[in-house]
Order: structure tokens, then C-alpha cells, then sequence
């Protein structure tokens, strides 16, 4: 037999080695048996330098077209065999991936925080500031300076919460805030003041002696009615849904003339009449009002150089038509399943 | 306020649905809190005619009557009722029917005697309050014909919200006023026509005011020969529809007028008046008197009466006098039109409990000038309804005239407020549709304004801005958002940092939560602060809710176990939450407390139910000091450390006050074994309480960068043996000084007692890295100083060093 004979042979025996090979071992006896230091392509090419000088060219060629060609199957081979290997691992390691997540344990902001932040978020849009004030507050900050008639109700013993000393009392809304403001800072001022208020109201479903309100207020030069309209009308946009209504109703309030109650159009039924608004179409969301020139005077500022807006709104009664809370105590009691769902 | 609209129509003509009126109303400041519509329920009930009366053959109490309602034959009803007799008409429910109180009538058997019906009581129809018996109708009424029609029973109520500043409007004139404004009808007032006798009403009767800032008109008429009785159907029934009781024709019209003019009348007996005589003083300190509704009412010096000779006879526009009532006997009317001081009848209103239709609209206040129209219409109605001789002449006692107040109105200004642009002429057209005159005043777009004393409220030219915007209607008003005068938004940078806080407890785990600023007066006791103790020193409220919540906090901390309490009630044990909140802490010199906003936590249980690829961890000291760590981290505060405190509400050897820089910033650790036990807690509770203005001034708001290493380190391990006594500190101190300045990282990664380790010791590992900025480390090097950290170890803590 001819070495070439022996090449062709050795070539094909090759190829049937190694596409039998069903391992990387096994593939890799087989590259060593034929393209190992003692392989039998291995031992052609070293024998060559015993051959001819017309033998060694063609012989030469073929041997190295062999190893060549055994060199290319066996990395063929090599890359189908490690790709099973891959395949039979990737399918030993499958997971249940129904178990539970490893959570890292998080907390959230209280409901009434997040109504509160997203209040501020709005106004800060609007170019409004935070302002704070106390919640023991002086009778003067909370009724006096806002207009409030000696003989009001609201001031009497039924309705607000005193302390021992006379004349200071648990602030009754964040109104007294704006006075403060305005105290101490010249127009323009564009403010909000979330904070807690207090009544003497016995808890019940829809009341509770502290509460939360964000008041607001615009005192700048040519302040209008239209103003305090478009002001709530993009805020109740942002905070109930941007194809809200929004229906101002005359009102009466101390300290802002013109006074109006606001109404949303029903976040459920969208005015249509539904269980939530009472059939009625229009849910109460806040009190608002052009700031009275008697609380202007008071403070120092001048009613014809300037005019205002003020609004203030319950916190909780917005969380509660948003939210469908129906007891307000909930938002005290911090019952973590409560909290948990916000 | 409630008003018909039946009655309505009297004083106004609107063409419009009752939703749609309803709305306007709402919209112009009117608010409409219900609708009813009377009745209702009714469409079934027809008027029947009693046959026939028999004996029930089996019961006394029961009779059985054949009725003819209007159906083919007559139908036989088995009744309990007794005031009813042949030929009788009365109202009939036939088989079927449902009556307004939702009951169904059905074919009954009662007794042995099928009844085919139902005759019926006016309560049973929602008519009126009589349970007598049946509800016996006009004999002319047509037999089979529907009860609503027959009776023109079909009327809608509408009950009025009127706000405080509106006393005009809690009388029909004044409401039909509003809708002739929003509406453009025209306003209609009765007409007055009296016949008056020859006889002067001064001869028969004086008036006095002795307390005329109290009272500062006084109006009276007499009427004679009246003839007491019911007023007719029509009357009486709308005022049942107003929700008013007929009494009698006098009493019915001084409530019908009262309702109409919204001024309160009053009818005395004029027989029982003793000489005559009306006087308007002060109470004395020891009268007294017995009111309509038979109470005796005690008396005093602030408090208004009109008197006779003899004494109070009423409680000035609050309730009559039982001794001068009007009766069946009553002959003589003196009438009274008055007007009172608003806060005064309040006040004694208030004072004796003793709120009437009367009290509630003068405590508003009435028309001084509207009490001699008021006089009149009621006397005009006696005349009519009574047969009453009214007497020539008013006696009007007004010793200080009450003028209607002028003003000036600027157009411009109403536009600059409204944000509209109205001419004066439109200006000028709403004032009179509120009977508001208005004439041009000599200055340009000015307006000369008379307000009628029936508007109390309008004082200023803000308040007839306010009329003009409702009226023109705010939903007519240009939305727009105020022009931006340089503002800028924004929260200032404590909120922004008091935001950071709630941040990062709420990545660690912690749950926000809201406790009431007052607590009950003996939370002190509860974590163990004696009375001496500085948050044991309060405000109190005068007048708490409940003894539970009448003092404020002075530190979140009872809040914050509470809410661990009520959790744990409710079988979760795991609860971790915290709090931001002001706490009052009073400063004697000062009239307003200190409010200081503290942020606190409280945590239990551990942070998870065990799970499937990890045991739970429990909630010890460390995992509160993990969670402020990381905040402190958070807010770029390096120069803090924590040092051992006692503190009553702590476990001695588990508490630390946390300081930044000198700062005491506040307190952390385990609550003691004892508060423990009073709350019970199944499991230990670790609370922290901080003052936010300290962890705010120490935030670095701006951290500078530094280069990221650009060589490696080298980590070594060193384990030691020391004395149980000896803290992590000392040794990291340790550590750190012989380290020098290659040193970079020191973690503690195992720390063991017990089995191998001799009694009295422990055993610590610490990994240590050290790096250069500049250039890798040889091993040789940080051997070299890893040895001189292992002697520091040895030398200054007696430390044994284990093999790594």
C-alpha cells in the first residue's frame, strides 16, 4: 500500500473516530491517536524527511491536508460535544423560579405623607415654597389675625382644643401659618403649609381631633379670582386625573371674601352620580378664597397695593376618596397590614 | 332653611327644572343639602267613602267596614280605628299598594274577616304627625279620585345650607330674592292692604324700651275680636310641607310670616298683659320664667325680656311665656315686631339651651326696617284668617334710626379681583336683581352704593365684589395661573434632608407611621421616667377629649410602643416603624412651647419570617444601630460614635446616646426588661429617639469626590483572644494607630465565645486592608506592619493572637 493510500485511509478512519466520539475524552484519545506525538498522521509527517526527494512533495502535501483536515473535525466536533456538555448542565441546573424572591426588608412613607408629598410636589411645580408653623398656636394666630369674630363657634370650648394657658390653643387649621408668613416676609409670597390641626371632635368614621391640612397661599400684585380658579384647577388635574372638573361654589370663611368650596367631579363616577359623591356628581375637596383686606391690614400688607389667594384642604378626606379609606382612625392606628397596602 | 316650592312661586316666577334650580342655587352660594319631594308614594292611595260600619264578629277592638273606592263594588276593610263614622271619606290603600313607609298592603284575613285593604292614618301616608286614628278627608273630594291629586299634595322642599352671613335668606322673600337674581325673574312681594278700625292701637297698649342696645326697635299692633281656630288647608299645608306644626290660625301666621319676611313674630294674649304695657329690659337676677315648651327657665341680668307690669311674659326672640299665650279664649292679639341685638339673643340662647325658629334667625340678624312690613302681613292675614279688627296705627318704639349704609364701588376694582372685565352697566344690573341700589357717582367707573339693612353682611366694597362675582356666576371667571413674578419654588434644604431621613429608615426596613400628638397624662410612668424627669413636665389641655389624650407628647417614644402594642395585640410580631413629629416640651418664659421634631423608631420580632433560603433574623441592639449607620451614612455624617448612657426606659447595658461631633443627637438601645413587662412585649424592643435640627446641621449636603484606588490591596486576617471586657472600639483604635497610614479597612467578620474559648474571654477575627495610592504593596511590606499590629495587639490588650 501506498503511504498516500495509507494517508487516505488513516483519513477516513479519522473521520469515523471522531464523529463516533461521544465525549471530550473520548474525542481527545482520538485526536491523540492520530495527531499525538505518536499519532498516526503524527508519525507520517515525521517519516517524511526518510522519503525521496520526488516522494516528499505529494506525500507531503497530503499529510498535512490530512492533519489539516482532522485538525478542523476534531474542533468541530470539539465545539458540538462541549455545547452538549453546556446543554446538559444548563438543563441539571433549572431552578423553580416560583419560589419566593429574597426581598430585602423596606418600609414605606405613611399614606398621608405620600398625599402630602404629592401635594408639594405640584405646588413646587407652581413655583410655591414649604412654610411650617406651630402646632400650639396663639389665639390671635389662629382666629384674631384671620378675622374671626370674637363670638365665633369655632373659638368656643365645644370645638377647639385649649391649653392651660390662656389664649393658646392646638392650631384648628394651617391658616395661622400664612399670618406668620406674612409677618415676616414682604410680597410676592407663594407658599403651601402642610402640617397637623386639631378639633374637639370625638373619633368617629369620618372625624378625628388631629388631622392633617396643606393650606396655600399667593399674595403678589395683580392676584385675581381667575388666578385661585386656574391654580386649583391644575392641582386637582395633577392629583385626581387630568379629565377632572373642577366647580367652584360660593362660600362663606372669615378670613378670605370672596370664600368658595371646591368640587372635583366624582373620581369614581366621573360626575355621573355613584355612592361615593352621594349621587351628586361632585366631591367637596377643599375651601378656598380671595385673602380678606382685614387680614392683609392686619399683617402689615396694603389691600390696594396687593391682593391675594388662600385655599386649604383635608389631607385625609383626599387620601380617603382616592384611596376608598372609609374610616379615617385608620390612618392612626398604623396597623402594619394598613400600612403595607399604600 | 327649608322652602317649597309651591310657596315659593308666590314671590318669583322660574321656568325651570328642579335639578337645574338646584344647581344654580348651589352655584351662586345657596346650598341645596337635600331635595324632597312630598307626595311621593302617594300615586295609589285614593280617597274612599265609608259605607258602612259593623261589629267584627270574633274581636271588640276591630271593626268592619264596607268602602266605596271607586272600583266596581264596594270592598270590605277590617279597621281598628274609632274616629271614623259613615259616610266619612279617608284615605284607602287597595290590595298591593306600597305605602311611602314601605309597607305592602295585602288581602288579609283578620280574625275570621278578609279585609281587601288598608284605610289610613296621616302618619302611615307620611303626612303629618297624627296617629289618632284615620286621616278623615273633605267631604267634597271626589271618591276614587288619587289621594296626591285630590289633597294637591304635590310639592318639592328644598333644604337650604345658609351660611351665617346670610340672615336674609333664611325667610322665603329673601331666598326668592337670590333666585330672581340668578334666574332674571321678577321678585314679588305681597301686597298690604289693611282695613284699620277706628280704635288707635296707642290707646290700648304702651311700649317701653329700657335696654335699647339690647333691643333697638319695638313694633306692636293690636288686633281685636279675633276668632281662634285652625287656618285653612292650604296654609296649614305649607307649612307642614316647611316642617312647622299648625297650631292655630294666630300662632300659624305669625310662623307663616316668620317664614315669609324671615323676621320673628310673636302673638301675646292681650288679656293677660297686664295693664297693657310692654316693656323691653334686662331680666333681674331672681326672675324667672316658664317658657311655652313648660320649663321653668332661670333668669339673669344678660339676658333680654319683654315684660308687663307684673313681669316677663317672654324670653325676648327666644320662646314666649306660657302665662301670656294665645288660647282658644284669646279675644285680643298684641303683636310684636321686633328687633333684637344678634350676639345677645345667641348668648341666651346658648346659655339656657333654648334654640327656637326665633332664636336662630335673630342670633343672624334681622331687618330693623323690615319689622313694620312684617307687622303688617300678619296683621293683614289675622284680619283675613281670624276675622280680626286691626287697630289704627303702629306703636313703633325706634329711638335710633337704623339707615340703610352708602359705599362706593369701583368697577375697576371688582374686575382687578375677579380677574374680569365687566362695564359698570352690567356692575350696576346685578346690584339691583339683589335689590342693591346703584347709581353713577360723580367719579368715573364708580358706583354710588345703598345697602338695604336687610344685608348685614355687605359692609365693605370686598363684600359687594363677592355679589357680583356669584351672581355673574364663577364658572363664568377666566381660569388663570397667577404671573410669574420671579418665583421660585422649592423646599428649603431642612425639608430636604428631613425627606432624606424617611428615606433611608424606610430602605432599612422601617414602616412610617402617624401617633397623636396628645397621650394620656401618665405615659411617663409607663417607660419608667419618674416625675422629676425633664419629659415628664407637659402641657396639659383645658378641655381634652378623654383623660387618655390631655396632655402632648414630649417624646414620640409611648407613641411609638403603642403602635408596637396594638400590633402585637393583633398577632403581628414583627414591627418595625418609625416616626417624624414635633414633640412640646413647655418653656416656662416662653407663651408658646418649644416644638422640636424628633424622628423615632421602634422594632420587634425580626425583620422576616424565616424563609426558604434563610433563618429569620432576630431584632437585637445591632439592627437598629444598623439602620442608623446606614442614615447617618446616608446623610455623609462621619463624626459620630455612640457612648454607653443610662436611661430609665433602657436596659442598663443596652443603651447609647449617639453624638455627632459634641452633639448629644439622641438615644438608642433595648427598652428595659420592666417597661417590657408593663407593655407585654412577647419579644425585647429596641427603640432610638433623635433630634432631626441636630442630624440637619451636621448633614454634609456636598461630599468631595476622592480618587478611586487604582491599586490593589491586600487583604490579611488576624483572630485574638481577649478579655470579654474588651470593646470592638478599643481594639479597632488599636488596629488603626498601629496601622498607619496603609492601613485602609478594618471589618469585624467573626466574633465567638463559649466552647474552646477559657471562661471570661472572646474571641475576634478582623480582616485588614491595606493599600498605597501610588504603587502595589510588596508582601514583605504589609507583613511588616501587620506584625506591628499584632504586637500593638499583644502589648495593649493582652491579646492572645490565633493562628490565620
Amino acid at each position: 500500500m501506498s503511504v498516500l493510500n495509507e494517508l487516505e485511509k488513516i483519513k477516513e478512519e479519522g473521520q469515523n473516530e471522531i464523529s463516533d466520539a461521544s465525549s471530550l475524552e473520548g474525542l481527545e484519545s482520538a485526536r491523540v491517536s492520530f495527531l499525538g506525538k505518536k499519532g498516526k498522521v503524527t508519525t507520517i509527517l515525521k517519516s517524511l524527511g526518510d522519503l525521496s526527494s520526488e516522494e516528499r512533495p505529494a506525500i507531503g502535501k497530503k499529510a498535512n491536508e490530512v492533519r489539516q483536515f482532522m485538525e478542523n473535525i476534531i474542533n468541530k466536533r470539539k465545539k458540538e460535544l462541549e455545547n452538549e456538555v453546556l446543554k446538559r448542565k444548563l438543563e441539571e441546573e433549572v431552578i423553580d423560579i416560583t419560589l419566593p424572591g429574597k426581598r430585602s426588608p423596606a418600609g414605606k412613607r405613611h399614606l398621608i405623607t405620600q398625599i402630602i408629598d404629592e401635594i408639594t410636589d405640584v405646588f413646587i411645580g407652581l413655583g410655591y415654597k414649604v412654610a411650617e408653623g406651630p402646632e400650639v398656636e396663639t389665639e390671635y394666630y389662629n382666629f384674631d389675625a384671620l378675622n374671626t369674630p370674637v363670638d365665633h363657634p369655632a373659638r368656643s370650648l365645644m370645638d377647639t382644643l385649649y391649653t392651660q394657658k390662656d389664649g393658646v390653643l392646638l392650631r384648628t387649621h394651617t391658616s395661622p401659618v400664612q399670618v406668620r408668613v406674612m409677618k415676616e416676609t414682604l410680597p410676592p409670597v407663594y407658599i403651601i403649609a402642610p402640617g397637623k390641626a386639631y378639633r374637639k371632635d370625638v373619633p368617629d368614621p369620618s372625624h378625628s381631633p388631629m388631622f392633617h391640612q396643606v393650606e396655600g397661599l399667593a399674595v403678589d400684585k395683580n392676584i385675581t379670582f381667575g388666578d385661585l380658579k386656574g391654580t386649583l384647577e391644575a392641582f386637582a388635574k395633577q392629583i385626581f386625573g387630568a379629565d377632572r372638573e373642577v366647580r367652584l361654589r360660593p362660600h362663606f370663611f372669615p378670613f378670605t371674601e370672596p370664600s368658595v368650596e371646591v368640587d372635583v367631579s366624582c373620581i369614581m363616577c366621573n360626575g355621573k352620580g355613584c355612592r361615593v359623591c352621594g349621587g351628586v356628581g361632585w366631591l367637596e375637596i377643599l375651601g378656598a378664597g380671595m385673602v380678606d383686606p382685614n387680614v392683609l391690614n392686619e399683617v402689615g400688607y396694603d389691600p390696594e397695593e396687593v391682593s391675594g389667594f388662600a385655599f386649604g384642604m383635608g389631607v385625609e378626606r383626599i387620601a380617603m376618596l382616592k384611596y376608598g379609606v372609609n374610616d379615617i382612625r385608620l390612618f392612626y392606628e398604623n396597623d402594619l397590614r394598613f400600612l403595607e397596602q399604600f | 332653611m327649608r322652602v317649597s316650592l309651591n310657596w315659593l312661586k308666590d314671590y318669583v316666577d322660574f321656568n325651570m327644572s328642579v335639578e337645574e334650580l338646584v344647581e344654580r342655587l348651589n352655584l351662586s352660594g345657596t346650598a341645596v343639602e337635600s331635595v324632597r319631594y312630598l307626595g311621593k308614594g302617594l300615586e295609589n292611595i285614593v280617597v274612599g267613602q265609608i259605607r258602612k260600619i259593623e261589629p267584627h264578629p270574633n274581636a271588640d277592638k276591630l271593626v268592619v267596614c264596607q268602602v266605596d273606592a271607586g272600583v266596581e263594588e264596594d270592598i270590605t276593610i277590617v279597621c281598628g280605628a274609632k274616629n271614623m263614622k259613615k259616610g266619612d271619606k279617608v284615605p284607602v290603600a287597595l290590595v298591593d299598594t306600597v305605602l311611602p313607609n314601605g309597607i305592602k298592603i295585602k288581602k288579609a284575613k283578620l280574625r275570621g274577616v278578609e279585609s281587601w285593604g288598608m284605610m289610613c292614618s296621616e302618619i302611615e301616608l307620611n303626612l303629618g304627625e297624627d296617629t289618632s286614628g284615620l286621616m278623615i278627608l273633605d267631604s267634597n273630594l271626589k271618591v276614587g279620585e288619587k289621594l296626591g291629586k285630590a289633597l294637591n299634595l304635590e310639592d318639592v322642599v328644598l333644604e337650604l345650607e345658609i351660611t351665617p352671613n346670610r340672615p336674609d335668606c333664611m325667610g322665603m322673600i329673601g331666598v326668592a330674592r337670590e333666585v330672581a337674581a340668578i334666574t332674571g325673574g321678577e321678585l314679588k312681594k305681597p301686597a298690604i292692604e289693611i282695613e284699620e278700625a277706628n280704635e288707635l292701637a296707642n290707646d290700648f297698649a304702651g311700649v317701653e324700651i329700657m335696654d335699647a342696645d339690647l333691643c333697638p326697635r319695638y313694633v306692636a299692633r293690636i288686633i281685636k275680636d279675633v276668632k281662634i281656630g285652625p287656618s285653612p288647608q292650604w296654609f296649614q299645608k305649607r307649612l307642614k310641607a316647611v316642617g312647622l306644626r299648625p297650631i292655630n290660625n294666630i300662632v300659624d301666621i305669625t310662623n307663616y310670616v316668620m317664614w315669609e319676611t324671615s323676621q320673628p313674630l310673636h302673638a301675646f294674649d292681650y288679656e293677660k298683659l297686664k295693664d297693657g304695657k310692654i316693656i323691653v329690659r334686662r331680666a333681674g337676677n331672681d326672675e324667672t320664667i316658664l317658657t311655652l315648651d313648660d320649663m321653668e327657665r332661670q333668669l339673669n341680668d344678660s339676658m333680654l325680656v319683654i315684660a308687663d307690669s307684673s313681669g316677663p311674659v317672654a324670653l325676648a326672640g327666644v320662646m314666649g311665656g306660657a302665662s301670656s299665650e294665645v288660647s282658644e279664649s284669646t279675644t285680643t292679639i298684641l303683636l310684636e315686631s321686633a328687633h333684637f341685638k344678634p350676639t345677645n339673643i345667641m348668648r341666651t340662647s346658648r346659655g339656657l339651651g333654648l334654640i327656637s325658629e326665633s332664636s336662630l334667625r335673630f342670633e343672624r340678624g334681622t331687618d330693623p326696617n323690615g319689622v313694620v312690613f312684617a307687622a303688617n302681613r300678619a296683621a293683614q292675614l289675622m284680619a283675613e284668617f281670624a276675622d280680626g279688627k286691626v287697630l289704627k296705627g303702629l306703636i313703633d318704639v325706634y329711638p335710633k334710626i337704623i339707615n340703610p349704609r352708602t359705599m362706593k364701588l369701583r368697577v375697576n376694582r371688582v374686575n382687578k379681583i375677579l380677574g374680569t372685565d365687566l362695564p359698570a352697566g352690567e356692575v350696576d344690573k346685578i346690584l339691583e336683581s339683589l335689590e342693591i341700589e346703584a347709581s353713577k357717582a360723580e367719579q368715573d367707573n364708580q358706583l354710588n352704593v345703598l345697602i338695604p339693612t336687610f344685608r348685614p353682611d355687605l359692609e365693605r366694597e370686598i363684600d359687594l365684589v363677592e355679589e357680583i362675582g356669584r351672581i355673574y356666576g364663577y364658572n363664568r371667571i377666566q381660569s388663570t395661573l397667577p404671573e410669574s413674578s420671579g418665583k421660585q419654588g422649592g423646599l428649603s434644604l431642612s425639608q430636604k434632608i428631613e425627606k432624606r431621613i424617611k428615606n433611608s429608615l424606610i430602605s432599612s426596613g422601617f414602616w412610617e407611621t402617624i401617633n397623636y400628638s396628645f397621650v394620656t397624662p401618665n405615659f411617663y410612668d409607663k417607660i419608667r421616667l419618674n416625675k422629676e424627669h425633664p419629659l415628664a413636665t407637659y402641657i396639659s389641655l383645658k378641655n381634652p377629649l378623654s383623660e387618655d389624650q390631655s396632655v402632648l407628647r414630649t417624646t414620640l417614644i409611648p407613641g411609638l410602643l403603642d403602635v408596637v402594642k396594638r400590633n402585637v395585640n393583633r398577632n403581628i410580631y414583627n414591627v418595625q416603624v418609625f416616626e417624624m413629629g414635633r414633640v412640646f416640651r413647655p418653656v416656662s418664659e416662653k407663651e408658646l412651647p418649644d416644638e422640636l421634631l424628633m424622628v423615632g423608631g421602634a422594632a420587634t420580632g425580626s425583620w422576616s419570617e424565616g424563609q426558604w433560603f434563610g433563618k429569620e433574623q432576630p431584632i437585637d441592639f445591632f439592627s437598629i444601630k444598623g439602620a442608623i449607620e446606614s442614615l447617618l451614612d446616608s446623610l455623609g455624617i462621619e463624626d459620630w460614635f455612640l457612648q454607653r448612657a443610662l436611661h430609665p426606659t433602657f436596659h442598663p447595658g443596652k443603651c447609647a446616646e449617639l453624638f455627632i461631633n459634641s452633639d448629644v443627637a439622641g438615644i438608642l438601645g433595648e427598652v428595659h426588661p420592666k417597661v417590657n413587662t408593663a407593655y407585654e412585649f412577647p419579644n425585647k424592643v429596641v427603640v432610638f429617639e433623635f433630634f432631626v435640627d441636630v442630624l440637619v446641621s451636621h448633614t454634609k449636603s456636598i461630599t468631595r469626590f476622592s480618587e478611586i484606588p487604582r491599586y490593589p490591596g491586600i487583604s490579611l486576617d488576624v483572630s485574638l483572644i481577649v478579655d470579654e471586657k474588651v470593646s470592638n472600639e478599643q481594639i479597632i483604635k488599636v488596629v488603626r494607630t498601629t496601622g498607619g497610614k496603609l492601613l485602609k479597612e478594618v471589618r469585624l467578620f467573626d466574633l465567638y465565645t463559649g466552647k474552646n474559648i477559657p471562661t471570661g474571654k472572646k474571641s475576634l477575627a478582623y480582616s485588614l486592608t491595606y493599600r498605597a495610592a501610588d504603587r502595589t504593596l510588596t508582601d514583605e511590606e504589609v507583613m511588616r506592619v501587620q506584625e506591628r499590629v499584632i504586637a500593638g495587639l499583644e502589648k495593649n490588650l493582652g491579646a492572645e493572637i490565633r493562628v490565620s
